[in-house]
């Protein structure tokens, strides 16, 4: 166990650095940088000689190898470096902006799993057959939904029309309402969807028979003998889709106006800020590394037959 | 100039009345209630607020109500008024100005505001900081050194005769700033809690990139002594907060979750004015939204084919297919409301025939697939979009429309910021460029087009190092003639001159004269724009709602 434990954080430190170098060298590869789009704009009216000057002084003149070994360094030793935009450090900006996003991501997280675990119950319960036809058309009909729209459309009707919730300077609460349900529907789908087939696949084994044969009732069945053996690829996507919450969260922070990573990212983007893209780029990589790690771990843990085959061999 | 637009007769007539005035709701002798805070959606964060980056709208909109400036200029009548300075004096060759400072005025950090930390703060805006970065600011020119006569006098000196100086004290770029924001450097000037000014509001607050809170000072006597409104304003503060979606911001205002909010776009207006919300249209009085070309580039070197897509421009279809009546059609480089403005539409009629008729004696005829080739060579030209401008793809699609019926292909380029600003100042990648400017001040066309400066046509020695051949001697001397004629008549006839010099170079096609549109809710009474567009939130009242 112990080995396994040190080979996967090896690897995790090798998919973190490799996450690194390739940012650093897109975003090199990308014409210009944000000394130029800061200070090369006509609006300023800075002689070259002045440019030449800055772009000394942020020393974005320097050989590419020695920058790349700098910032490297710098990362390694926890020194985020400076937002050329913005102005102020990256880790004062991770500082105000990661709060929120954690709190938003985990909410929507929450929402999308009792999403999914609602629909796939209720589908496989449901005595009605209209009812779980139509059940098993909703995650299609949420994955199709864009973001965008959806929160357009949220605030246009909750808040706008009925009144029910302020979108503009809400209470604490209240302003994480209707951003938790534009980013959970999106994500509920492929769960519910993944859920629905596995709960589908699992009822059809021999040991659910059996239950059922001991006079167990389809609710007791399904929640003691089929869920628990069903919820393992539904953990594997869950890992994958946290690239989707990331994402869904740019698209929800820029529509309700939030602040977040999700809105740092875009501004970084759009200015091409290299420190806060690089703190940006190795955070989420270790978020991911993290996660699937923590995934792969609780396998055995929730299936008894991989913690045997984890004895045996690797 | 607001418009409730009950009737489209009433809005001819407002905006027949030429020099529109940015007035508010007007309030009707009712006594202004006090207190209230005000919820401003703003659609993009600030980025700078060094003064001098003020120029950039969501800047100055902040800047326009923590800081103060030496002069006051009125918006209706563009003349320099009294604020901290009480008086000044300048000598005949505009090269010495000396103001006498109100006395008693204090930062909001406590700090004295005299001779002394005006001198320092011109002395960075005229010079610049090398070391802290902080740029020269555009609206001064010329600048050699301040000298600090008494604690409540100071002296400016200029290297060559700077008449738009005394324009100058009064624009947002001038605010004045504490010795304490002096210190910091550029970078550091991003974060609104380090920006110390003397004016009605301080922020208290801020959440990077989506909000700002600003309360009143409850000291402050020394608004600029024209306005009605005296002592500290009547607003309890102000809530900046950041909404980019357009949809959002003009929902919330109808739905009474914000009061104001800027940009609103033309095609948006309706549904606002449809719930009798005001829309306030603030002219910009500057360089109009237009396009310029660079002659660096051989396609755009020739006047004629210059001239032809100049005729071949229609301003008139582009503003009534996208805009509306606060947009109105260009009539020479500065709108009608900038100083110094001539009527030159005689200039920018609309004439394809004539265009093609250019086109056939410069050489290009049509190509089988409708482009016009020369020696080989397609007459095809390429821009950028310029988001702040409003609507300008769709702007510049149109263009591309009307260039296409006398066979001139234009492509809009899009890409990252850093490819956009590289192109932008390569005249053979982007043989045409977006222009707008706002101030109100002659000097603004030598802002646009001074190499120096915005260097819209990129001459040879300006901005880029790219240009080969282009350089024009004979505008640059108009300009820097405009920027050291001391007279005032003479002056502005300078301006009319080179408006009319650009037009017979055809080296730009105005379109349109570009506004800075505001809606809010009815119950905000008194607002106001500086000269250029930026509110100011000082003599605002909430009445009951």
């Amino acid at each position: 166990m112990a080995k396994y434990l040190i080979s996967r954080i090896a690897q995790a430190a090798l998919v973190l650095w490799a996450a690194f170098t390739v940012a650093f060298i897109l975003l090199q590869v990308l014409p210009g940088d944000a000394v130029m789009i800061k200070f090369e704009s006509p609006d300023l009216g800075l002689s070259a000689s002045q440019i030449a000057e800055i772009r000394s002084a942020y020393a974005v003149d320097q050989p590419l190898i020695v920058q790349y070994g700098k910032a490297l360094g710098n990362t390694l030793t926890g020194q985020l470096g400076y937002s050329i935009q913005q102005g102020v450090t990256v880790g004062e900006l991770l500082r105000t902006n990661l709060p929120p996003t954690l709190r938003l991501a985990s909410l929507g997280f929450v929402l999308a799993v009792t999403l999914a675990v609602g629909i796939a119950f209720l589908a496989n319960l449901t005595p009605f057959g209209w009812l779980r036809a139509g059940l098993q058309a909703v995650p299609a009909l949420f994955v199709s939904v864009p973001v965008f729209w959806l929160g357009i459309v949220l605030i246009q009707v909750i808040s706008f029309r009925l009144r029910w919730v302020s979108v503009i300077a809400p209470g604490e609460i209240e302003g994480l309402i209707l951003p938790t349900i534009t980013l959970a529907v999106p994500i509920s789908a492929p769960l519910a969807q993944v859920l629905l087939r596995s709960i589908d696949a699992v009822q059809t084994q021999n040991f659910v028979s059996v239950a059922r044969a001991k006079g167990a009732s389809a609710a007791h069945v399904l929640w003691a003998h089929v869920a628990r053996n069903a919820i393992l690829p539904v953990l594997t996507i869950a890992g994958v889709l946290l690239g989707e919450l990331l994402a869904g969260a740019v698209v929800t922070e820029t529509v309700f106006g939030l602040n977040g990573l999700g809105s740092m990212t875009r501004d970084a983007v759009s200015s091409q800020d290299v420190s806060v893209l690089q703190a940006l780029v190795v955070l989420s990589a270790a978020v991911f590394v993290v996660v699937n790690l923590a995934v792969d771990l609780l396998y055995p843990v929730l299936d008894p037959r991989l913690r045997r085959r984890f004895e045996v061999g690797p | 100039m607001f418009a409730f637009r009950p009737r489209r007769s009433l809005l001819l007539a407002t905006a027949l009345f030429g020099s529109v005035c940015a007035a508010s709701a007007p309030s009707w002798g009712q006594t202004p209630i006090e207190g209230g805070t005000l919820i401003y959606l703003e659609q993009q964060a600030h980025t700078n607020l060094y003064p001098p980056a003020g120029g950039f709208y969501p800047n100055g909109g902040v800047l326009n109500q923590i800081t103060d400036k030496l002069t006051y200029q009125d918006p209706k009548t563009l003349e320099i008024q009294p604020w901290i300075a009480e008086s000044w004096t300048v000598n005949p060759e505009n090269t010495e100005f000396t103001f006498k400072l109100r006395p008693g005025v204090t930062f909001s950090d406590g700090s004295k505001l005299d001779a002394a930390s005006v001198a320092k703060n011109y002395d960075t805006f005229g010079l610049g900081d090398r070391e802290k970065h902080l740029p020269v600011s555009e609206v001064i020119n010329n600048y050699d050194h301040s000298e600090v006569i008494d604690p409540l006098t100071v002296k400016f000196f200029f290297k060559k005769p700077s008449p738009g100086f005394l324009q100058g004290t009064s624009v947002i770029g001038s605010g004045l700033v504490s010795l304490a924001t002096l210190a910091h450097s550029y970078e550091e000037l991003g974060k609104a809690t380090a920006i110390i000014g003397s004016g009605p509001f301080v922020v208290v607050s801020e959440v990077l990139g989506k909000q700002l809170e600003l309360v009143k000072r409850k000291d402050y006597a020394w608004g600029p002594k024209l306005l009605a409104h005296q002592g500290p304003a009547h607003l309890d503060g102000i809530k900046y907060i950041i909404t980019s979606e357009d949809s959002v911001r003009i929902g919330s205002l109808l739905a009474g979750q914000a009061d104001f909010i800027r940009q609103v776009q033309a095609y948006d207006e309706p549904q606002v004015v449809a719930q009798k919300f005001p829309i306030y249209a603030a002219p910009t009085k500057g360089v109009n939204d237009g396009i310029s070309f660079r002659p660096d580039n051989a396609l755009v070197a020739d006047l004629k084919v210059r001239q032809a897509l100049l005729h071949a421009v229609n301003a008139k279809e582009i503003v009534g297919t996208l805009f509306s009546a606060n947009y109105p059609v260009a009539r020479s480089v500065v709108a009608e409301t900038a100083a110094g403005f001539v009527d030159l539409s005689g200039k920018l009629t609309y004439d394809p025939a004539l265009s093609a008729k250019l086109l056939d004696e410069a050489g290009w005829k049509l190509g089988a697939d409708g482009v016009r080739e020369k020696d080989g060579q397609k007459l095809a030209l390429a821009s950028h979009i310029s988001l702040p401008q409003p609507q300008n793809k769709s702007v510049l699609q149109l263009v591309a429309q009307q260039w296409a019926k006398i066979g001139v292909q234009y492509t809009l380029l899009s890409g990252s910021p850093g490819v956009v600003i590289s192109d932008n100042l390569d005249a053979s990648k982007t043989p045409v460029f977006v222009v707008e400017v706002g101030r109100a001040d002659p000097d603004v066309i030598k802002s646009e087009f001074y190499p120096t400066n915005r260097d819209a046509l990129l001459q040879k020695g300006g901005l880029s190092k790219k240009p080969v051949t282009f350089v024009d001697p004979v505008l640059n001397g108009k300009l820097e003639a405009i920027a050291a004629e001391t007279d005032r008549v003479r002056r502005l006839a300078l301006t009319g001159d080179v408006q009319a010099y650009l037009l017979d170079q055809a080296y730009e096609i105005p379109i349109f004269e570009e506004p800075q549109v505001f809606a809010g809710a009815p119950y905000v009474k008194d607002v106001a724009f500086e000269a250029v567009g930026r509110p100011s939130f000082y003599s605002v009242w909430l009445d009951k709602h």
